[in-house]
């Protein structure tokens, strides 16, 4: 088989010896698990043990790209990073849009796995096959933007860089790795692992060309999809205009929009925040991925400066549910994390749980529900884990249960939930129970058939047929973060279009139905190394309140999330025993049996 | 509001105007636009089916609007119609794939439309080449057929453009029934209506 999409290489970097080295892959390795996140997934399961601890020498950091990257595929510019989560103890991936994955891509490489740790701060350049490591002590302490001004001024214009902030530095558990500015590997903290091997930054700059088996196959069908991209709403109309934003007022009006640490569903003042209110007072532009016809990031103007504007899930996590409306702070709350390098979901959910545990007198200190300018403070006081920020970086599980409380802490495996209320989504609720991250809305995306009709619409409030959905969505989305595929345009592209890209682009003949099997076979690798790592059943549920404590009113009033139903269906769908754990029939299957328990 | 769109929704399924997903029913509110939402079922429209909109501008409800929401606005704003009606009618799909335009056979649908212009277009689904092309053909006639795709008509209510769609398959099937039957046509009036 020959590298179509591929490069077919590895890039090592040891921190601890500073050896560089370049590694053949398997040609059947890449067609199993295609790339992104399901390389990512082989990798770290096979390469770092499930009881480590994620901060130490033993955890490895593996960046993946995926067969469409950079082969000219709309929303298929991204690149993923997987590790083993200090904020969960999971096995973690998280992508990112910009230009840092077709660079890297453009290097020569899939795949770039950094191991052991750096003595010193150092930074790492790679540049069309040329790789070095650099000393970074002039880098560090830097935010993210002084990092890039420095490393552009230093390396020039076409330069990617994928950096920490003084968050991944001070080894905050939810700190995230910024690339090309402001765009995130957000979710579980793997700038805390960059930060403990001592890495500040990466650069990518690259000129090569990815070769297409097929060109004219893929431009048939780059053509056909651009139609449904042009044709649907979401991605024609809604995204382009408000961004992700555009979400804030449909979920607040089906009380699905939590608020105040998830006390409430609904946000009284939400339409000041919504993405038609950025529109209107704060909105000066846009732009996005390279070659995306999407464009949903916004650029805005501020009373303080331009900006990108926050996404959702920003939006919500720095505002309602810390109790906060003011649209101004929120978007200079979503800036700071950016400059900080933190992710702004955890950390408003964080701080909107030491918000509650203010309330009900559990702490005495930190701001309270509504307090803007107390929350500005306290994002500093956790990139920097100064005064009560020490004890918030280590994530709301970490917090609540300090105070002897863990039932306020919103999170699943110990990441922070997002911005979907699961008591009026009961199909998201089994998601988030479920997701092998932690909670994490996009591993299953069931906002979509339960709110947007997207594949279809379904009962939001019923069980029934919740797990046979949510599989089916968490495997396909493991597939195209393995591809890797932006969400947006797969929300209006289904997969069946890439599994035909995907073969035009590799030469490697791939049908609907080997992406689902793909996605499953990660789905269930990342299940394994759970295991491995102390999670079970047990840990397949949700905080407390969603559970018992029914939507006080609204579209969802009186509702809690029926999850045993769902989860006895599910594990029996997944072909797991009563305990969540793959029969050795289902391994056999997947070809998974090296890695089981 | 929502049982006028219930009522033709349904009817334009039973009458096999529509597939089961397929068409979409909106009207016009002043600035606003109240449409069914993308991929809902016509023959089963609930009160989360309509969608609510602006005719010019964009809000958050436009992710859940028709795909063809581009088209109905631009419809509105280049025409009277307070109501419009996307349906798949089989026989005047299969018809417009090979004529530039419809002509009817009887007498009511001579009456009621005198003559259907076809519409052919690269992109038929969500097109921007129909929202440029489409309100100036509607301008002129009640009902358009959109070669391959389905048909657009026009009306100051749901009702009416119900009826459009209606007469327009009717005026189909008997085109197609009279040219299986092969013999010569007898009334020739029909033909006057090329010059309509």
């Amino acid at each position: 088989m020959g590298f179509y999409g591929w490069f077919g290489k590895t890039l090592r970097v040891n921190l601890s010896t500073g050896i560089i080295t370049e590694e053949i892959i398997d040609p059947q390795v890449l067609a199993d698990w295609i790339g992104g996140r399901g390389l990512g997934a082989r990798i770290v399961a096979g390469e770092v043990p499930a009881d480590c601890n994620p901060l130490g020498k033993e955890n490895k950091l593996v960046f993946a790209t995926g067969p469409l990257t950079g082969a000219g595929v709309p929303g298929a510019g991204r690149f993923s990073a997987s590790a083993k989560s200090p904020l969960t103890g999971t096995i973690l991936d998280s992508n990112a849009g910009g230009r840092w994955g077709i660079r890297l891509k453009q290097s020569g490489y899939d795949v770039l796995v950094i191991e052991g740790a750096s003595t010193v701060p150092v930074y790492l350049t790679i540049a069309d096959g040329k790789t070095a490591l650099h000393e970074a002590g002039e880098l560090w302490g830097d935010d993210v933007g002084e990092t890039n001004d420095k490393l552009i001024d230093k390396l020039g214009k076409d330069v990617s860089i994928a950096c920490i902030g003084p968050a991944g530095e001070n080894l905050v558990k939810f700190a995230s790795v910024m690339n090309d500015g402001y765009r995130a590997l957000g979710r579980g903290g793997l700038g805390a692992v960059m930060g403990a091997k001592k890495l500040k930054a990466i650069t990518v700059q690259g000129s090569q060309k990815v070769e297409v088996a097929n060109a004219e196959k893929l431009n048939f069908m780059v053509y056909e999809a651009g139609k449904w991209l042009k044709a649907n709403p979401i991605t024609s109309l809604g995204l382009p205009e408000f961004g992700t934003p555009v979400l804030v007022n449909l979920f607040n009006e089906l009380g699905v929009f939590p608020t105040r640490n998830f006390q409430d569903s609904q946000y009284p003042d939400a339409v000041n925040i919504s993405g038609e209110a950025i529109a209107k007072t704060m909105t000066i532009g846009r732009k996005g991925c390279h070659g995306c016809p999407v464009q949903c990031t916004r650029l805005i103007k501020t009373k303080t400066g331009n900006t990108v504007g926050p996404e959702y899930e920003s939006i919500w996590a720095l505002g309602p549910e810390c109790g906060i409306g003011d649209l101004e702070a929120i978007v200079k709350a979503n800036h700071l994390c950016n400059r900080l390098g933190l992710d702004t979901v955890s950390t408003g959910v964080t701080i909107g749980c030491a918000m509650e545990l203010k309330e009900k007198g559990i702490l005495k200190t930190g701001p309270a529900f509504g307090d803007s300018a107390g929350l500005l403070q306290v994002i500093k006081q956790i990139a920097y884990r100064e005064g009560d920020g020490n004890l918030l970086a280590e994530g709301s599980r970490c917090l609540a249960e300090e105070c002897g409380a863990g039932q306020y802490a919103m999170q699943v495996k110990g990441l922070e939930l997002t911005a979907y209320d699961p008591r009026g989504l009961q199909g998201m609720g089994l998601g988030f129970a479920t997701s092998n991250r932690g909670g994490c809305h996009l591993r299953a995306y069931m906002a979509g058939p339960e709110a947007l009709g997207v594949p279809k619409m379904v009962d939001r409030f019923s069980t029934g047929g919740k797990a046979g959905l949510v599989i089916t969505q968490q495997n396909i989305s493991a597939a195209m973060d393995s591809l890797i595929v932006c969400r947006f345009v797969n929300l209006a592209v289904s997969e069946e279009y890439f599994a035909r890209i995907l073969s035009a682009v590799t030469g490697v003949e791939y049908q609907n139905q080997d992406l689902h099997r793909t996605g499953e076979r990660i789905w269930n690798l990342e299940r394994l190394y759970n295991l491995q790592a102390g999670f079970d059943s047990f840990h397949d549920t949700l905080p407390p309140r969603l559970l018992e404590e029914p939507v006080r009113e609204g579209p969802s009033g009186g509702r809690v999330v029926e999850l045993k139903p769902m989860l006895d269906e599910y594990y029996r769908f997944r072909g797991w025993n009563e305990s969540g754990v793959p029969t050795p029939g289902k391994l056999r299957v997947l070809g998974l049996e090296e890695f089981k328990c | 509001m929502l049982k006028d769109f219930q009522t033709f929704g349904r009817d334009l399924f039973l009458a096999g105007l529509n597939s089961s997903h397929s068409g979409n029913l909106s009207v016009r509110c002043g600035d606003r636009i109240i449409i069914t939402r993308r991929g809902a079922m016509l023959g089963h429209l609930e009160e989360r089916d309509i969608i609510e909109t602006g005719l010019d501008k964009n809000d958050s409800n436009i992710v859940l609007a028709s795909t063809e929401i581009r088209v109905h606005r631009a419809i509105y704003k280049g025409t009277a119609a307070l109501a419009i009606v996307h349906a798949h009618p089989v026989h005047a799909t299969a018809l417009s794939l090979l004529e530039d335009e419809i002509i009817p056979l009887d007498s009511e649908g001579a009456y009621l439309l005198h003559k259907i212009p076809v519409l052919g277009a690269e992109h038929t689904i969500g097109s921007q080449e129909l929202e440029e092309k489409l309100p100036g053909l509607l301008k002129e006639y009640k009902i358009v057929m959109v070669r391959g795709h389905g048909s657009f008509a026009i009306g100051q209510l749901l009702e009416e453009a119900y009826q459009w769609t209606s007469s327009l398959e009717n005026i189909c099937r008997i085109i197609y029934i009279t040219r299986t039957l092969k013999g010569e046509v007898k009334d020739k009036r029909s033909a006057k209506y090329k010059e309509w």
